[in-house]
């Protein structure tokens, strides 16, 4: 981490808080993970695989915080309700929690006039029932906390994607359900935001390999010209609006895309 | 099974011919709808009802099969719905609410990028409350937002062919009057579904609007800004 960033850091993010991350056994998610573990939060990676869960939570413990697994699948309630109970249990509050799982389906390409029901109730469990059921669970908690709800969504939310349209629904979907939750938990206290990142990952750099007219593509139109960094530009966007700083931000959805989508 | 909302007729052949300006609306049959249907000279065409999610895929492609049309509709309509908190939805609310009408959301406007002509024209209606008006339905406006990224995607695949698409949303039937401060600018909120709603239709379908494409109109008489 680069010195000034460690500054900055501990002057922006003051309180020590509790965090829940879905999904964040990679890319996004365990970017975010990491810079919320810079501040020294304790966070919650809250996923079904273990073993990437458990070393993500060691990188959290490495950057300064305090890294937790506990296993979860946002689409089934039990196990949501599992996880929290967990969390709450071992850590005693919870302030914050991001939604950034997707589904698998969520890179492959698929048109509507091809999608199948059962595609669509992957993308629609994971992204829309995922986070219905996690609000039911840690609404109590927040409220409490007077802590803040954040779900990650898309440029795809946005402006749609002729290839992945499923997945651009679901992505515009969540932003709906921010700006409607934000309205509703408001006078408790709780902020509800949205974040559609544009960030490099595994996925992209290998496509970008096999396609290099997908780099000039997606980078042409980037004022930056390059993909965000998933802890550095991302990550500590997604922790600015976890934070005490964002206390008066909600029902807004943030850009961290370099300047790439083209929607206002 | 039969495909709901198709008839087939014996013999293909001897449909009568469409017209180069055929108008198609895939919506549930209702009052509403067919108000709407008959404000812009359109053919109904019934979409299941939203609890039936084993027949979409299959409705979806009967209608995908039929004749190309120039104009294609598309409201997967709701009656109303209360308002309720959405810690209050229980499994059944929930699934009735979003998870079954976003299903068939994406499956109608699937078969309407199949069914629309080339250089052809499709709208999607969807009931949406404005920002102001929303808690209390957040199904409703996660469905609106989810279909204006819906509609886009459609704009961006059908595009190259020549082949617009567009949003209209509407409050009606979802809020019935505007109780938080701005009052909405002009008279007569939440607006008729045959002059007010039909007419931002219209202009979207129409040779007027030819370089539009991805746009949402709000005929909600100026309640939402965006």
């Amino acid at each position: 981490m680069r010195e000034d960033a460690r500054m900055k850091d501990t002057t922006l993010t003051p309180a020590h808080k509790v965090v829940v991350i879905t999904g964040a056994t990679g890319g996004v998610g365990r970017g975010i993970a990491i810079a919320c573990g810079e501040v020294g939060w304790e966070v919650w990676i809250a996923a079904r695989r273990k073993v990437e869960g458990e070393a993500v939570a060691q990188e959290v413990s490495e950057a300064g915080g305090r890294g937790r697994y506990v296993e979860c699948d946002v689409a089934t309630g039990d196990s949501v309700a599992a996880a929290i109970r967990t969390v709450v249990r071992e850590s005693g509050r919870l302030d914050a929690v991001v939604h950034n799982a997707t589904s698998g389906l969520s890179p492959v390409p698929k048109r509507l006039s091809e999608v199948t029901t059962r595609e669509l109730e992957s993308h629609v469990g994971v992204a829309l029932r995922g986070a219905w059921l996690l609000a039911r669970e840690i609404h109590p908690l927040l409220r409490e906390s007077r802590g803040s709800f954040l779900l990650m969504t898309s440029e795809a939310g946005f402006e749609g994607k002729a290839r992945l349209q499923p997945y651009a629904g679901v992505k515009g979907a969540q932003r709906g359900l921010v700006r409607a939750l934000a309205r509703e938990w408001g006078r408790d206290g709780i902020r509800v935001n949205a974040l559609a990142p544009l960030a490099s990952s595994p996925a992209m750099e290998s496509a970008f390999e096999h396609e290099p007219a997908m780099a000039e593509r997606v980078l042409g139109r980037n004022p930056l010209g390059r993909l965000g960094d998933t802890v550095e530009d991302v990550g500590r966007a997604a922790r600015f609006l976890l934070s005490d700083d964002a206390g008066y931000v909600t029902a807004h959805t943030l850009m961290v895309d370099g300047g790439s989508c083209p929607a206002t | 099974m039969p495909v709901v909302g198709v008839e087939t007729p014996d013999d293909p052949s001897q449909e009568e011919p469409l017209s180069p300006n055929s108008t198609i609306l895939l919506a549930p049959r209702s009052d509403a709808m067919q108000r709407l249907a008959d404000a812009l000279e359109a053919e109904l065409v019934p979409v299941p009802p939203v609890s039936d999610r084993e027949d979409f895929e299959e409705w979806r492609d009967g209608v995908a099969a039929g004749r190309a049309v120039a104009h294609v509709i598309v409201a997967v309509w709701s009656e109303g719905e209360a308002p309720d908190p959405l810690l209050e939805l229980d499994e059944s609310a929930w699934t009735r609410r979003l998870e079954g009408p976003f299903l068939l959301w994406n499956l109608a406007l699937g078969a309407a990028a199949a069914r629309c002509d080339d250089g052809g024209s499709i709208v999607a209606l969807v009931q949406s409350p404005s920002a102001l008006d929303a808690a209390g339905f957040t199904p409703e406006a996660a469905i609106g937002d989810g279909v204006v990224a819906l509609i886009r995607s459609v704009a961006a695949s059908e595009g190259p062919r020549g082949v617009r698409a567009n949003a209209v949303t509407t409050p009606l039937r979802l809020v019935e009057r505007a109780t938080l401060a701005p009052a909405p600018p002009l008279p007569g909120y939440p607006g008729r579904i045959d002059v007010e709603v039909a007419g931002a239709i219209r202009m979207l379908l129409s040779e007027d609007a030819c370089g539009l494409t991805g746009r949402v109109l709000a005929a909600d008489g100026g309640r939402t800004l965006t």
